[in-house]
Order: structure tokens, then C-alpha cells, then sequence
């Protein structure tokens, strides 16, 4: 088996002796060192803090006026008539734009449907003659639980959406026979004074297994 | 030399005896050292039992196989995280083929689906399964290579994006189901695309092929908070997974197959998301692909022909 | 009936005590192969229990270098088909007696390449789900069924071709054509179908572009047939230089002709790769530009490619020279191709494939120690196997194992040559 000069005999197996008890060694030795690591585990990961469950919950940003009613909640603060006279329709003021100024009293409203200030005038939609109702362009009377109707005057083709569930939000059943399908009211997303989705704080994005994620190049082109 | 070994040994029988013990000895070490590389699987703290390594494939059980299993299935999970859960397997309607609608006009990239998904199919928190990605586009294009994925704004929706939402497509023609070696994934009759989590040997070829990256691993044991864990679980749903399997996007079959609409359309705050049968006509999902203009298939030439749509308002 | 067993038996017995005795150098190799083995093994233990989370691998590049390597051994164990072709079409007289080396070398290759794939499966108790029958082999549709079947029936055709032989050499009987010669043949068939199937794993995948061209598969074979020669030039020349079985001069030339013209096709199939990726300007040729010059600022992959590049041209410039006539120039271009094409097959085909994702993310991936430990196992299991076939070959083939010297001393490895019988086998 050797084509090279032989070795002595002896040395030969001398060379074998001390092979074959070096690798005994190096095995025991081997052996101890899987015995010592068995426990040694990959590196902890680093923790990725739970979600907050706001970003889970399914409930709508607004309430409508006819869910406040529905809700049986305090409706002190929609009480019209509390301030202003029946059977006197409340008068506009405008500054020196033209733009409408709110009054002191409904400091929460900011006006802001439709660009150009196409849609700034309060009875455009609220009933000057009745405020516990809306009222559309015609004249006609629409009660606060049917807003849909209203905006559908103006917003023709999201109404046609909405219809048939293609706009807004549903939830429920999406097979009829098993049970409901929930339909939101616009307003339930939009506020009608100002209909435009605020921006939202966006949930938390996701956490690579390997560290290196995607270094963002893109915006840096943006 | 003063080794033992150094004499010239003429009697070759003592020689030999010597080195039988030697290689004796050398052998007994390798065997010492095999065993102790073998001491990490001590710490294998989920054996397989004898029934779940020889558990069937999910269409060659019977009715009587898939009760005990779920029973088997229901008693892990309760032992694990303390929650009774109701494991149903969940059968295909008939005349039933399901579609999603994903209005790109709407979506303001606010990533809740992603949660919401993560949340109620039972996804590892640590490390971090989800299903949905969620890209922000620049506008003017659909060329994904674009996207943003990791974009952490104060607020979104960030004026000059768009933000598009990526899941399991749900293909007509499917490239994970084609490659895989074992048929541990299939499409339905109701057009959803479903894994037996039992039966998939880890090769990950279907993550390899899926055009949209949609499928997931299970690298590592996976981790799921008790208190978030959803008990309303499908066998070919979202049943805690196990280590070493694939999962994806499946409709959330435990609800839709239920009736009722998937978890990321129920949480999305503008009605981006739209759900249905595309058999029936009076459905959302078959208004918008009748009455919009645009829709969109992605990646339209992989020619995977997908069930899930991307449309416009404006 | 009983006889023909009991011999076949003792046989097996007389081969395996051959494996387990050498002299000192075959103890010390075999010694540090083991500890090498040992060390994969319980690497992969640790990964059996924590799960592939330990490999460098995630979602976003799923497959690493267990597959890189997976790849490359399937060329190697295809390239034994080099050696055949040359001896069973040719009647090539100088390789004759060594193709058994190749064929051996097949088999070895195969084992790897079994054992790379078991390793990087997530679920390995599940392997039953692939056997017909009892479990759901989804063949013809997935190519992996397909690769399933080829390396197992290419493991099978040669060891059976290299058992037959063998077993007949030990008898001194001559081989009955028909027990082997229609599966020499049926095994060059094979062989280019276990890579080309390798490559059609790759592309089959529409969304993959990288991968979805139709020069993958001509560039697998060309490379594989560059690479599995070289490796047989040099086996056969460390074979030459510990025992006394006769290798010619020009065997060695005759398979660095082989190599040669393999070499020179890889490097042309190469720069048709690269101008149809580069010049068209597509948004399909990302993942080519990732790997040759970086992008975005991740470039983990370009200094491997073009040390895989620069090798594979310098072997070739060596190996068209007459240089390369000399053994010590040929055993550098040999080295140089297979470290080239390990590089360029591996972590040059594979990783590029998975980054950007279909999604355009750009993650890198990196082999974790774990995963290297777990690759090393395997190469040192390889090659112990390569070695333990032969050992018992090599004797066999020189007529010292024999049926005729059945109950006479056996071979103990550390006896003087002088003891040793010359009789290389030069039938």
C-alpha cells in the first residue's frame, strides 16, 4: 500500500500507536466539549414589543349623531334648540374672503368640504329651518340617520359604491344567509365638515429575522 | 523514543494485540464523542409521537382520522397555552369562489390589516411572522423593486405615495402548488390556496417559486403571547403552527368559510379591502370588477392569474 | 444459492474490516474526517432542535449554501459521466481501468448531495411524505419529485455498476455484459438528467428571474463537466501517489481535454449570461446586477463572483496553454476551476436568485457558523465515504482482496510495501 520509502517497521507502527491514542484523546476530548455546549442555545432574539391593541381594534372613528341617539347617550351637547330660537333661521357672517366665520359657540367645527370652498356654507346641508334636521339642495327634508341620501346628492358615483358595498367600511357576513353584513354610515369615516381622512399614526412596521433590512434607497430618490 | 510503541517488536502477535486494543480504543472515543454530539437533541422538548409521525394526509382522512386529530390537536394547544380552543376543519362551500378587492385609491398604508392578520391567525410575534406587506409607492408606478417596506412615518398617509398591500394572491394558476414535492399545499375549490401543516416537509420550494412572496417559514419554534391567542381555529387555517413549516395567506378560512369577512378587510378604517364570491353577481367583489375601469392582477405575466385584485376609484 | 450468499457475505465482511484498517496516514485522515463529522453532526443536532433559525437563512433569501453546495455536488456526481463516455463509446484504453474511480466518486457525490438536501429540510422525520406509496410524491408536476427519483436511481445504477464489478473482480469472473453494460449506458443517459433536472429546479420558477433563463441548464452542465473531471484528475493523482495502482501520464491528459473544452464552453455560456442581462437593460436583470457590482450599497456578493470570474479564466488561459501538458500546471487549473465554479454555482446562482425578493427588498445572507459546521460535516462525510470505497477498491481492482486469498492474513495497513504483492491490475 506504500509506494513511498518504507519506514522502519517499528516506527511504522510506532506512528500508528500514537495516531490511533491521539485520537482517542482528541475524541474524549471532543466529547466533552458537545457535552459542555449542549445547552447552548442560538443568541436570544431581541424582543419585539406586542402591538398596541388600538391598532387592532375594529371599531369606527366617528360615531354618528343617530348612533349617540341609538346609543342612548347624552345628547345635551346636540340639543339645538337649547341655544338657538326656533322658527329663526341663524344668520351667516363671512370675513372680508368671503369665508364663512364660525361662531365662537362651534369652535369645534373647521370648514373644510370640498376644494375652493365650493361647500362652505352651513345650509347647504343642515335645514336652517329645522336644525334637528339635514335638508338637500331641492329643499327636500333628511333626517340625521339617513346621511347617506344627503351626500348621495352631491357624490354620485361613491354613493353608487357604497350601494353595493363597494365603498366604506362593512363587517358581519359577507354570505347573507349566515348572518348580517354591518354597513357604515358615512359619516361614521368622514367628518362631515370636513370629510378629508386625517392622517394616522401607522402601525409599527416589520422586524426582520436578519438584522439587515432594506436600507430605504428609494427615498432617497424622493 | 521512550513510547511504548518505539521497541522493534519482533513478535508480531503482541504488536497486533496492541493495536486491536488501540483501535479499539480509538473507536470506543468516536463512539463517546457521536453520543455526545448528539446531547443537544436532549433539549427536542416537542417529540413526535408515533401518532402524529405517522398522522395521514389531510384528503386521505377520514371523518373518524380527522376528529381524533383535532381532539389531539385541541389538547396540544390547550397544554400549551391554556386556552380550550374550537378546531374546526372547515370544508369548501359549493358555488362558492372567493375574491378580494384591494382599492389602492383608498389605502392610506396604516398596516393594520398586518396586525389585525397576525392577531387572529395565530402568527409568531418572536420572530416575527406576518402575511401582509405592506409597500409604499412612489406615484405613477406599480413596479414594486419602488417600494418602501420598513417606512416608519409619524403619519401616513405620506403625500406623493401610495401604499399597496401584498398577501397571498390566491392564484388560479399557483407556482407553490405545482412545486411542491409532497402536496402539502393545494387550491380549493373555493379558490383558496391551503397548506396541511401536518404534511409539509420544510423544503421551502414554494417560498422559492411564489412570485409574490407570500409564504412563510416557520425558522424556529414559533412564539405566541396566551392572552393574544385566537381560539377560533381551522385545521388547514390558523391552528398554531409547528417549527420547520410553511404558512401563508389562507382567506381566513376559520371565518370566511364561516360566512363571515376575512380580519384584515374588518379592520381596515377605510373600507380599502372588499371580499366575496365572485360566483354570486349581487357580491362587491363582482360590482367592482364590473364597474371599474382598472383592476389589476400583479405581476399580470407570471400568468399565475390571481384572485386578488388591485383597483382605482380615481 | 447458500454458498453464492455466504460468499457475497464474506465479501462484505472482508471489505468492511479493509475500511476500518491502514497505516498511520490512513488513521490520521480517517481520524480527522471523523472529528470533522462530529462536529457537523452536532452542529446539526442543534439545528434539529432549535430549528433552521441557526442557519444565516430567513423569508428573505430561504435557501443558502446547503443548496449552493447541493448544486455544485449534483454536477460533480453528473461529471462521472466524463470518465464513461470516453471508456464505453470510445474504447478509450487509458481510462479504463479508472473509470471505476469515477463512478465511485458518483456515488460519494450523491451522498452529499442526499445529505445537503436532508439537512436543509425544516421538517427531516417527514421524509416518508416523499416515498410513493406511502406518502404523496407529487410527480411529474414538481421538479423536486423529479430530483428525488434521478439521484436516487443515479445512486442505485452506480452502485450497483460499481458493486457488479468489483464483486466480479473479487471472484476473478469476467462481468456478464448484460449485467452492466445496458446500465453503463442507461447511467450516461442519467447522469446529464440528474443535472439537467437540478437546473430545471431553478428554472421552473416564473417569478424568480434570474433563474427563469434557458441557458441555466447548458451552463449546469458545462460547468459540471469543468468541475467533476477536475476533481477526478487531482483524486486519481493523490490515489497514484499512496498506493502503487497504475495511472498513466496520459489518463490524466486524456481528462484535461475534457476540461478544457467544458471550461471554455462554461466561460462562453457565461458571457452570454452577462451581456443578455447587461446590455438589454431590463428591470429582470437586478438580481445580475447585484451580484456583479453591488446595489443599493449591498454588494456581499460581488468579491465572490469575480474571485470566481478571475479563476475560472485563469484556469482556462492555463489549461488551453500547452503548459497545462505539465501535471503541476494542470493541478492548478484544476484547483482554480473547482474553487471558480464551487463559488460561481453556489453562492453565485443560488443567494442571487432570492435578492431583490419578488417584492424588491434587499436582504443579504451570510452562512452562520452553525450552517458552516453543519456544510463541513457533510464534505468530510464525503470524502470519508470517497476514501472508504477506495480502500476496499483499490485492493480489490489489484487482485490482493480476492477470493483467492480468502482465509489467508489480511491486509493490516502498515506493513511494508515490500509485503504487498504488486500486481496492478492492467486487464
Amino acid at each position: 500500500m506504500d509506494p513511498l520509502p518504507p519506514l522502519p517497521d517499528g516506527r511504522n507502527r510506532a506512528r500508528t500507536g500514537y495516531v490511533l491514542g491521539g485520537l482517542a484523546v482528541l475524541f474524549v476530548a471532543l466529547a466533552m466539549l458537545f457535552l459542555s455546549t449542549m445547552r447552548e442555545h442560538v443568541k436570544p432574539r431581541k424582543a419585539i414589543p406586542l402591538v398596541d391593541t388600538k391598532f387592532l381594534a375594529t371599531t369606527p372613528w366617528r360615531q354618528t349623531y343617530a348612533d349617540l341617539v341609538k346609543a342612548k347617550a347624552d345628547l345635551s351637547d346636540y340639543d339645538c334648540y337649547g341655544c338657538h330660537e326656533k322658527n329663526k333661521p341663524p344668520t351667516l357672517r363671512f370675513d372680508e374672503n368671503q369665508k364663512i366665520i364660525v361662531p365662537q359657540e362651534h369652535v369645534n367645527i373647521v370648514m373644510g368640504h370640498g376644494s375652493h370652498g365650493r361647500n362652505n356654507l352651513c345650509f347647504n346641508c343642515h335645514n336652517d329651518k329645522n336644525l334637528t334636521t339635514l335638508q338637500v339642495r331641492d329643499g327636500r327634508e333628511i333626517g340625521f340617520d339617513n346621511i347617506p341620501q344627503l351626500c348621495g346628492t352631491c357624490h354620485g358615483p361613491n354613493y353608487r359604491d357604497w350601494e353595493a358595498g363597494a365603498h366604506g367600511r362593512t363587517s358581519g357576513y359577507w354570505d347573507r344567509s349566515k348572518g348580517d353584513i354591518v354597513r357604515l354610515s358615512c359619516a361614521n369615516c368622514h367628518n362631515p365638515h370636513s370629510p378629508r381622512i386625517p392622517t394616522r399614526e401607522p402601525a409599527p412596521g416589520p422586524h426582520a429575522l436578519r438584522a439587515v433590512e432594506e436600507s430605504k434607497p428609494h427615498d432617497a430618490a424622493h | 523514543m521512550s513510547s511504548p510503541f518505539s521497541s522493534p517488536d519482533k513478535t508480531s502477535d503482541a504488536a497486533m494485540s496492541r493495536r486491536n486494543f488501540l483501535r479499539g480504543t480509538a473507536a470506543l472515543g468516536g463512539l463517546t464523542a457521536l453520543a455526545a454530539s448528539l446531547s443537544p437533541l436532549l433539549e427536542l422538548d416537542d417529540l413526535t409521537s408515533t401518532e402524529k409521525f405517522l398522522q395521514k394526509y389531510y384528503k386521505e382522512m377520514t371523518p373518524d382520522d380527522m376528529s381524533k386529530v383535532i381532539k389531539r390537536i385541541s389538547n396540544e394547544v390547550e397544554r400549551q397555552y391554556g386556552v380550550r380552543p374550537h378546531v374546526r376543519d372547515l370544508k369548501p362551500m359549493d358555488g362558492v369562489e372567493f375574491v378580494y378587492c384591494l382599492n389602492l385609491t383608498r389605502c392610506i398604508g396604516c398596516r393594520k390589516c398586518v396586525h389585525a392578520c397576525v392577531n387572529e391567525n395565530n402568527q409568531s410575534r418572536n420572530p416575527e411572522i406576518q402575511y401582509i406587506r405592506v409597500l409604499k409607492m412612489p406615484h405613477g408606478s406599480m413596479d414594486v423593486e419602488k417600494g418602501n417596506h420598513t417606512y416608519d412615518d409619524k403619519h401616513v398617509p405620506d403625500p406623493g405615495y401610495f401604499y399597496m398591500p401584498i398577501q397571498c394572491q390566491q392564484c388560479h394558476n399557483p407556482p407553490c402548488v405545482k412545486v411542491c414535492p409532497v402536496n402539502a399545499t393545494w387550491q380549493e375549490k373555493d379558490g383558496i390556496t391551503v397548506i396541511d401543516y401536518d404534511w409539509c416537509i420544510g423544503c421551502r420550494y414554494c417560498e422559492a417559486a411564489c412570485p409574490y412572496w407570500a409564504r412563510r417559514f416557520n425558522w424556529t419554534k414559533p412564539q405566541i403571547p396566551k392572552e393574544r391567542l385566537n381560539p377560533n381555529m381551522a385545521y388547514l387555517g390558523n391552528r398554531p403552527r409547528k417549527q420547520g413549516v410553511m404558512e401563508k395567506c389562507h382567506f381566513c378560512i376559520q371565518r370566511t368559510r364561516d360566512g363571515r369577512y376575512p380580519a384584515c378587510l374588518e379592520v381596515c378604517p377605510v373600507g380599502a379591502r372588499k371580499f366575496g364570491n365572485i360566483l354570486d353577481p349581487n357580491s362587491e367583489v363582482s360590482y367592482i370588477l364590473r364597474e371599474k375601469r382598472v383592476f389589476i392582477q400583479l405581476k399580470e405575466e407570471m400568468g399565475t392569474n390571481p384572485r386578488f385584485f388591485y383597483y382605482f376609484d380615481k | 444459492m447458500i454458498t453464492a450468499a455466504r460468499n457475497y457475505l464474506v465479501f462484505l465482511r472482508r471489505c468492511a474490516r479493509i475500511a476500518f484498517v491502514g497505516d498511520w496516514r490512513y488513521y490520521a485522515w480517517m481520524g480527522g474526517l471523523t472529528i470533522v463529522i462530529l462536529f457537523g453532526i452536532n452542529a446539526y443536532a442543534k439545528q434539529l432542535v432549535d430549528g433552521l433559525i441557526v442557519t444565516g437563512m430567513s423569508d428573505e433569501v430561504s435557501w443558502g449554501v446547503y443548496i449552493a453546495n447541493f448544486t455544485f455536488l449534483v454536477g460533480v456526481a453528473a461529471a462521472a459521466v466524463m470518465m464513461v463516455i470516453p471508456v464505453y463509446i470510445y474504447d478509450n484504453e487509458e481510462l479504463h481501468d479508472l473509470v471505476i474511480f469515477g463512478e465511485l466518486l458518483a456515488v460519494a457525490a450523491i451522498l452529499m448531495c442526499l445529505s445537503f438536501v436532508t439537512v436543509d429540510l425544516g421538517r427531516p422525520d417527514r421524509f416518508w411524505h416523499l416515498i410513493p406509496g406511502l406518502g404523496q410524491l407529487n410527480f411529474p408536476r414538481s421538479m423536486l419529485s423529479w430530483d428525488v427519483i434521478v439521484l436516487n436511481g443515479y445512486l442505485l445504477l452506480n452502485v450497483h455498476i460499481c458493486g457488479y464489478l468489483l464483486y466480479c473482480r473479487y471472484q476473478d469472473k469476467k462481468p456478464s455484459k448484460w449485467f452492466y453494460i445496458p446500465f453503463v449506458f442507461i447511467a450516461i443517459v442519467w447522469a446529464i438528467s440528474i443535472h439537467t433536472v437540478t437546473a430545471f429546479l431553478y428554472v421552473g420558477l416564473g417569478g424568480r428571474p434570474f433563474w427563469n433563463a434557458s441557458i441555466v441548464g447548458p451552463r449546469f452542465l458545462a460547468s459540471a463537466f469543468t468541475a467533476g473531471p477536475a476533481i477526478i484528475i487531482l483524486a486519481l493523482q493523490v490515489i497514484r501517489s499512496y498506493t502503487n495502482y497504475r495511472i498513466t501520464d496520459k489518463a490524466l491528459l486524456t481528462l484535461r481535454g475534457i476540461v478544457q473544452v467544458s471550461m471554455i464552453i462554461n466561460v462562453f455560456l457565461l458571457v452570454c449570461e452577462i451581456f443578455k442581462e447587461f446590455y438589454s437593460g431590463t428591470t429582470h436583470g437586478v438580481s445580475a446586477k447585484y451580484l456583479f457590482v453591488g446595489l443599493h450599497g449591498h454588494h456581499a456578493l460581488v468579491p465572490w463572483i469575480w474571485t470566481a470570474i478571475g479563476f475560472n479564466l485563469i484556469a482556462m488561459v492555463i489549461l488551453v496553454l500547452p503548459v497545462s501538458r505539465s501535471l503541476k500546471y494542470l493541478n492548478v487549473a484544476c484547483a482554480l476551476c473547482i474553487v471558480g465554479i464551487w463559488i460561481e454555482k453556489g453562492m453565485g446562482l443560488v443567494i442571487p436568485g432570492f435578492i431583490p425578493t419578488p417584492l424588491g427588498a434587499f436582504v443579504e445572507y451570510l452562512p452562520s457558523l452553525n450552517e458552516t459546521l453543519v456544510c463541513l460535516g457533510i464534505w468530510a462525510f464525503g470524502l470519508l465515504c470517497y476514501t472508504v470505497f477506495l480502500r476496499m477498491a483499490v485492493p480489490i481492482l489489484q487482485g490482493r482482496l480476492a477470493k483467492a486469498n480468502e482465509g489467508q492474513p489480511e491486509i493490516q495497513g502498515d506493513e511494508p510495501a515490500s509485503v504487498a504483492p504488486v500486481s496492478p491490475a492492467t486487464h
